[in-house]
């Protein structure tokens, strides 16, 4: 097919069909383009949900053995204080403090139930830090240790596990 | 005319002209697109190091170090920012110097609980990490000390206590001698007294460490852990984290003070609430390391009434 229904020399017809092929390679090259960025763009974003999960996973496991959690005190070097974290629960300072969209810590033995606050506490399953999404969660188990006073003060301790979530990709 | 001479007709010089541009974009695009994937190598090694760092940290109050290996070439740039409630780590990473000439750092990565003593850029393969808890009087943080492997110490009449420690914990690249006897690109530590040769000076009387021309104050009871970051930062970086340490101390002091004020209902009183809202003011507005010695003391006395607690706080 061509353009030139009248009066065409024959270099036009020639410089046509090269502006054509040009426009077809530069479409080629702009499609391909595209498709290289899109796929970029969804390894990148994979690569960025794995970092935060392994981050998450990271924390997870770690986690207890932070000043803000920890027991301090020697009897018990690997274990939760629940006193405190009913402490930190409320403190809007230590909110973006882990990078985390979710950080909650659960009772799993003895079997307990609903949210801790200040006027059900101890007798409440889960203690809930951060909780700006719900994103894929890695757990690890732990001791939640609290102080109890009966005529002397002793440690409680019951099974816990903590969960962490990373920051969602969108 | 000779028909058979080349003639440089408007199609060839179209083609030339259109194949030069397309050449040239070809070549600009895919030189900014390495560009690009450098930079995000780099930010995504700087978020790892951020993450391989949690094993190193948290190890039970013990001392540990470890050696971080980098594929090529790599500079790790450290910055410290007091900035909000607990201030910022920022870790970038620059990699693979083309030509001797190094790229634009990648991405920071930024953390609110690492505290990271070294130099402002740490370049080599390989990273030498030490840890130590730092507790002003109950735990605050793991302190990280990163050094390249490349760059040796040389510490000249340490303590005991420090020699002992640095023997123990097998530290690479440092060495304890006479500063005679200390290779000649090491950087010196000097214990006792001035010398000119000295890169770095320690006076253990006055609990300083003196350093780019800069003075800056440590307490040594604090299991050597602010001497370490006195001796391994910058100044600047120094000053900086120490100041980050002490908001958080402020911000655990309050946790603390909660936690006192439950157990009291509890039946368990420990009057120490008091006390630990006046140490979180007192961290709170520390400005800068002269101010640590009045910080030790009032902890000092925290410890010891904590000590005396039937239910101890920490």
């Amino acid at each position: 097919m061509s353009f030139c229904r009248v009066n065409c020399s024959k270099g036009q017809l020639k410089i046509q069909e090269m502006a054509f092929a040009l426009l077809a390679i530069i479409i080629f090259l702009v499609i391909s383009g595209l498709f290289y960025f899109v796929f970029k763009a969804s390894s990148l974003k994979e690569d960025v949900g794995e970092q935060r999960e392994n981050e998450a996973r990271e924390i997870a496991r770690r986690i207890a053995n932070t000043p803000e959690f920890s027991w301090s005190t020697s009897e018990c070097s690997n274990c939760i204080d629940l006193d405190k974290l009913m402490a930190l629960k409320d403190k809007e300072s230590y909110k973006g403090f882990w990078n985390l969209e979710h950080l909650r810590i659960e009772v799993i033995y003895p079997v307990k139930n609903g949210e801790c606050l200040k006027v059900n506490y101890p007798e409440c399953s889960s203690i809930t830090l951060v909780n700006k999404s719900i994103a894929p969660l890695s757990s690890a188990f732990v001791s939640l240790c609290r102080q109890e006073f009966k005529k002397q003060g002793y440690i409680k301790c019951e099974l816990g596990k903590i969960y962490a979530g990373g920051k969602k990709v969108e | 005319m000779n028909k058979k001479a080349f003639e440089f007709t408007f199609g060839w010089m179209f083609a030339i002209i259109v194949g030069g541009v397309i050449l040239f974009l070809a070549l600009y695009f895919s030189s900014n697109l390495l560009k690009t994937e450098n930079k995000i190598s780099d930010t995504k090694t700087a978020k790892e190091i951020g993450i391989i760092l949690n094993p190193v940290e948290n190890s039970l109050g013990e001392e540990r170090t470890t050696l971080i290996t980098y594929p090529v070439e790599t500079r790790v740039y450290n910055k410290c920012r007091t900035l909000g409630n607990f201030g910022q780590q920022e870790i970038s990473v620059a990699s693979s110097a083309r030509g001797g000439k190094w790229e634009e750092p990648g991405n920071p990565s930024i953390f609110y609980n690492k505290y990271i003593f070294s130099e402002d850029m740490i370049e080599g393969r390989e990273n030498i990490v030490l840890s130590k808890s730092f507790e002003i009087p109950f735990k605050t943080a793991d302190l990280l000390y990163i050094w390249p492997d490349s760059e040796k110490y040389c510490f000249i009449d340490p303590p005991s206590y420090i020699e002992k420690e640095i023997e123990r914990l097998e530290l690479r690249n440092i060495n304890i001698s006479s500063i005679e006897k200390c290779e000649k690109k090491s950087r010196k530590v000097c214990f006792s007294g001035v010398g000119t040769k000295c890169s770095i000076v320690v006076n253990l009387r006055e609990k300083s460490v003196k350093k780019n021309e800069k003075k800056v104050f440590y307490e040594d009871d604090l299991n050597n852990a602010l001497l370490y970051g006195a001796i391994f930062a910058s100044p600047e970086i120094y000053e900086c984290q120490v100041k980050r340490l002490m908001k958080r101390t402020s911000e655990l002091s309050i946790v603390y003070a909660d936690k006192s004020r439950a157990l009291s209902v509890k039946g368990c009183s420990s009057n120490l609430d008091f006390e630990l809202i006046a140490y979180s003011n007192a961290t709170l507005s520390f400005a800068n390391s002269k101010e640590i010695e009045s910080i030790n003391k009032m902890s000092e006395e925290i410890r010891r009434k904590n000590e005396l607690l039937s239910c101890k706080l920490f």
